[in-house]
């Protein structure tokens, strides 16, 4: 009977957890670690370069659900202050960081490219990448 | 005009690797090439002279390659301007496509950025972003027409580094004339200057100080009345302190400067206190006081400025704002709408 139970209880609360997504922002392994504030630097072209490596940051598409999960968890910015930044940076001439359709596009091109910097689904990551921040839902 | 058209339906007409966001401008082809432009029309009303003008009128261009980058800037400044006095109507048409910026850039590493070319003076808050739907009033702080010349046209060097915040120097070194002297406050031959910045989080703290020699007359109230070469240069020194709190809701700002000549103030002080209130990203109030006194063009007020901006999305804006001065003429409405392309 206690088993029943048991198992009855993980039965139960187990959709809850598989909800509670795990996210990591990766980095070509030839970057350094950084702290949160650096990757938001990073993400919002403050922060460009870095013993003599340029940093490239890679975003999902616009509307990606997990791209508004890292824009809210990491810049701790609406779509829409950031589309005031970007507009103001046009002006300065500065341009946004680019788009990738997936999450392995992003994968790739961060295992491929120095400097590179992304975000993807944790159960994503392996050996290729470097892990630099880990948050969850 | 015919000029940008044309430019812009070359731009249209080419494949871009990037998908086109308004106010972020569009990639040409696959070049390192960006183009985008911006328009500001407006209407004012003060002491029953009546004023409706089409200005503003640009197109930008900018890119980089490796470690150089580089930025263009024509401008149509008055492109039509209407106004009514009593039963007068006058109509000015300026078709001279202005040089607003033309700079190259070279960044040597992490830290340091090395610029020639005619560029916006890194000084204060307002004259890095003088364009109307990037403002948060369509009028801007009396202190930035009349303490420095808004544009330098000669080298720049820059330091910056994040640590936590971000710390930037400039160095504004001027030893020449204006390029397109025309559009600039001041007409300036020599004109050395700094700039300190910290930022960190909500916070901006700001100081600036230089040098500048003016070669012609100017008048902040009329700047488009013909400028004169002076008899005697006048030796200018100037000083700005600045600060900034901004979070998502509300923002305060501050700014207040003075400017010499060597034997006395010219400016004795000039400065503003604004809030800004988001009701919503869409709608946004403003509350400005300003005050100055100007010994230089031999003029001084206090103004107190209540506007309202409605931005559908960023890039368009929407604005309205009532001013009042303590030289109750120059009391006025003014309504504007802008955008970013």
């Amino acid at each position: 009977m206690k088993k029943i139970v048991i198992a009855s209880a993980v039965l139960l609360f187990l959709p809850l957890f598989s909800f509670a997504g795990e996210y990591a922002v990766i980095s070509n392994k030839s970057v350094k670690s950084f702290s949160e504030s650096e990757i938001k630097a990073i993400f919002l072209k403050k922060l460009t370069s870095i013993d003599d490596i340029t940093l490239v940051p890679v975003n999902l598409e616009a509307g990606d659900s997990l791209r508004l999960k890292f824009e809210e968890k990491l810049l701790d910015m609406s779509f829409e202050r950031l589309k005031s930044y970007w507009t103001k940076e046009h002006y300065l001439g500065h341009r946004p960081p680019v788009n990738m359709k997936s999450e392995e596009s992003v994968k790739a091109f961060v295992k491929k490219v120095d400097g590179a910097i992304g975000y993807i689904n944790s159960n994503s990551v392996d050996e290729s990448v470097k892990v630099l921040y880990k948050w969850s839902d | 005009m015919y000029k940008i058209i044309i430019i812009l339906a070359l731009v249209m007409s080419s494949y871009a690797q990037e998908e086109y966001q308004l106010g972020e401008g569009m990639q040409v082809a696959s070049l390192p090439l960006y183009v985008g432009g911006y328009f500001s029309s407006d209407y004012k009303n003060r002491d029953n002279v009546i004023s409706y003008s089409l200005d503003d009128i640009a197109i930008l261009g900018y890119g980089d390659y490796d470690k150089f980058s580089y930025m263009a800037e024509f401008e149509y400044k008055s492109f039509y301007v209407e106004t009514h006095t009593g039963d007068t109507v006058d109509i000015t048409k300026d078709r001279k496509l202005h040089t607003e910026r033309v700079y190259l850039d070279y960044k040597l590493n992490e830290n340091y950025m090395f610029r020639v070319g005619k560029y916006n003076s890194p000084i204060g808050f307002w004259n890095l972003l003088p364009v109307n739907v990037l403002r948060d009033t369509t009028s801007s702080p009396v202190s930035l027409n009349i303490l420095f010349p808004k544009f330098t046209t000669g080298a720049g060097i820059s330091y910056s580094s994040y640590n936590g915040g971000e710390t930037k120097i400039d160095l504004m070194l001027q030893n020449n004339s204006d390029l397109d002297s025309d559009y600039n406050n001041y007409t300036v031959d020599r004109h050395y200057g700094f700039n300190f910045s910290y930022e960190k989080e909500d916070y901006t703290f700001k100081l600036n100080g230089g040098y500048f020699r003016n070669i012609m007359s100017y008048s902040p109230i009329e700047p488009d009345e013909p400028h004169e070469l002076l008899v005697h240069p006048q030796d200018l020194y100037y000083f700005l302190l600045s600060g900034k709190y901004d979070t998502p809701n509300y923002q305060l700002l501050g700014e207040i400067g003075t400017q010499r000549k060597e034997s006395e103030f010219t400016t004795n002080y000039a400065g503003y206190i604004q809030g800004l209130y988001r009701f919503s990203e869409q709608h946004i109030g403003v509350v400005r006081l300003e005050s100055y006194d100007d010994t230089l063009h031999d003029m001084k007020d206090d103004i107190a400025i209540v506007g309202y901006t409605y931005r559908p999305i960023y890039p368009v804006a929407i604005k309205s704002e009532y001013q009042i001065h303590s030289l109750h003429l120059e009391n006025q409405f003014i309504f504007s709408f802008s955008m970013m392309f």
